[in-house]
């Protein structure tokens, strides 16, 4: 029997994490260190990932089939063998695309109603 | 090259970290075990280039949170896995074993964090070493004879106020060159205004009164024994000093008050002497035979009578002043006595390493009893709620 289709609108929405972990990995592949600074540098150290939270979060992730682990290292002679990367899948694009346009669309509800300036910058906390 | 106990803490963060993994289920560990190893490496890493000293702690404290808690969703995630595949019964027995060792666990977490954290702080902290100068204080005697001693009950209060006071803390300064020396330690270099270092040094000071003694304990605290007992005898020295040239400024006051009392006698004096002369001249009085004699030199004889007195009285007063003169001359050693001074200590009194890291160990054993209780029942009673969360969407 053929698997029912998920659509990328059944993830959503998504947990501060999963969402900043999937933005991260919008830039390319990354490993979990480069996927953590990924997260501070854009939150502006706002979120700062512990090990067990982004193992967590890509777990999660590789079981939901929305990243999957990539067999290829950007360069092999710069960088230490033991470490994992990971990408996004095609759902998973599709999904990070979908939580970022519902952000988008919340922050144009917000600015209809003036609660923020258009110049406003949007922030995605959440803890580690 | 030998590592300092500062440098020791980088690698050995790492192995608490990597016993701590154990907290997670084995097949998380066997996947991710590696990785979230590595990743703690590397952050450990930024921590320290961040901050030696705070960076490793502050890590901790944010890196601790996260593994107690999704090392519970994992466990839970794993025990609703098991749950699929085991029957009611092994479920039950499951939940017993799994139960202990959520609860052991949890116990063994954060016994370790409060102990490892009181130890860092422990040696983290900086010594501080204490020297202890004593000294025997009087109160002042009477500066004139005729004053009775009073007895002041705030003696002591007092003078542990004055010891602590401008008046004295600034000599210390200025004879340890205080702002100085703590400048280079405390402002990069620059020179402390006094006040600055008066602030400092006050801070640094304890003095115990000892029981039904005159004696005073002055204590002074640093992270240099040397320094430490430099301060301690300064101060009493300083104070000792202090009481001398109070007393010698009270001794001069004393006699300057006396002398212009002695010279406007003398003025008084020589105007009576006048006086007796001319009446002498007036009367034509021969010779002191004749007193009493005649009732019409009766003036003469009073006025030579109040004489005799005013002489008498300012010879009294030449002795005072020169009893006076002597006393501020004599040294008054016995107002303050250094009885003990102040040695370098051989061992710092601060912080107290061991009841630090006892206080650790109870408090790490007490605080993972109820972590590991919160555990288990947080585990049993919301897991599906905890279990829903944990899903990425």
């Amino acid at each position: 029997m053929a698997k029912p289709k998920i659509e990328p609108d059944d993830f959503l929405p998504l947990t501060p994490a999963v969402f900043h972990v999937l933005l991260a990995l919008s830039g390319g592949e990354r490993h979990g260190y480069a996927i953590m600074q990924e997260v501070v540098e854009s939150t502006g150290g706002q979120m700062k990932m512990g090990p067990g939270t982004l193992y967590g979060t890509i777990k999660r992730l590789l079981e939901a089939q929305l990243i999957e682990e990539s067999e290829e290292r950007p360069d092999p002679h710069l960088d230490d063998e033991r470490r994992r990367y990971y990408r996004l899948t095609g759902v998973g694009g599709q999904v990070v695309k979908a939580e970022a346009q519902r952000y988008a669309d919340i922050v144009a509800i917000a600015r209809g109603k003036k609660l923020i300036g258009k110049s406003a910058l949007v922030t995605v906390s959440g803890g580690c | 090259m030998k590592n300092s106990p500062r440098q020791l803490e980088f690698p050995v963060s790492q192995k608490i970290y990597g016993r701590l993994l154990l907290a997670y289920p084995g097949s998380h560990r066997a996947k991710y075990g590696a990785a979230m190893a590595q990743l703690f490496r590397d952050q450990c890493r930024d921590a320290w280039n961040e901050s030696p000293t705070w960076g490793l702690l502050m890590l901790w404290v944010r890196i601790f949170p996260d593994l107690v808690g999704t090392s519970i969703l994992e466990r839970l995630a794993a025990l609703n896995e098991r749950k699929t595949m085991s029957d009611k019964l092994s479920n039950l027995f499951s939940f017993r074993t799994t139960s202990a060792s959520i609860f052991f666990t949890m116990f063994a977490l954060v016994f370790m964090l409060v102990f490892f954290l009181s130890v860092v702080i422990t040696y983290i902290l900086p010594e501080a070493y204490a020297s202890t100068a004593r000294v025997k204080v009087e109160s002042d005697a009477p500066v004139l004879e005729e004053q009775s001693p009073a007895y002041d009950p705030n003696f002591i209060q007092t003078t542990l106020e004055i010891i602590q006071s401008e008046l004295v803390l600034k000599r210390v300064i200025d004879v340890l060159d205080l702002n100085t020396k703590w400048g280079k330690k405390y402002s990069s270099g620059g020179t402390l205004k006094t006040a600055e270092s008066l602030q400092i040094l006050k801070q640094r000071l304890q003095l115990t009164p000892i029981r039904n003694t005159k004696l005073i304990a002055i204590t002074a605290y640093s992270d240099d024994k040397n320094e430490a007992a430099k301060i301690a005898n300064a101060v009493a020295e300083a104070y000792r000093d202090y009481r001398f040239e109070s007393r010698a400024m009270n001794d001069k006051a004393v006699i300057a008050v006396l002398l212009a009392e002695y010279q406007n006698q003398q003025v008084r004096i020589q105007k009576v002497q006048g006086e007796l002369d001319s009446l002498r001249q007036q009367l034509k009085i021969q010779s002191d035979a004749s007193a009493g004699q005649n009732p019409q030199e009766q003036p003469y004889w009073d006025k030579k009578r109040d004489l005799g007195y005013m002489l008498e009285s300012h010879q009294a007063l030449f002795s005072k002043i020169e009893a006076q003169k002597l006393d501020l001359a004599l040294p008054k050693l016995t107002l303050v006595q250094i009885t003990d001074t102040a040695e370098p200590s051989y061992a710092p009194v601060r912080p107290n390493k061991t009841l630090n890291i006892v206080i650790g160990a109870v408090a790490g054993g007490f605080l993972g009893l109820i972590a590991g209780a919160a555990s288990v029942f947080v585990a049993f009673k919301f897991g599906n709620r905890a279990s829903k969360n944990a899903a990425p969407a």
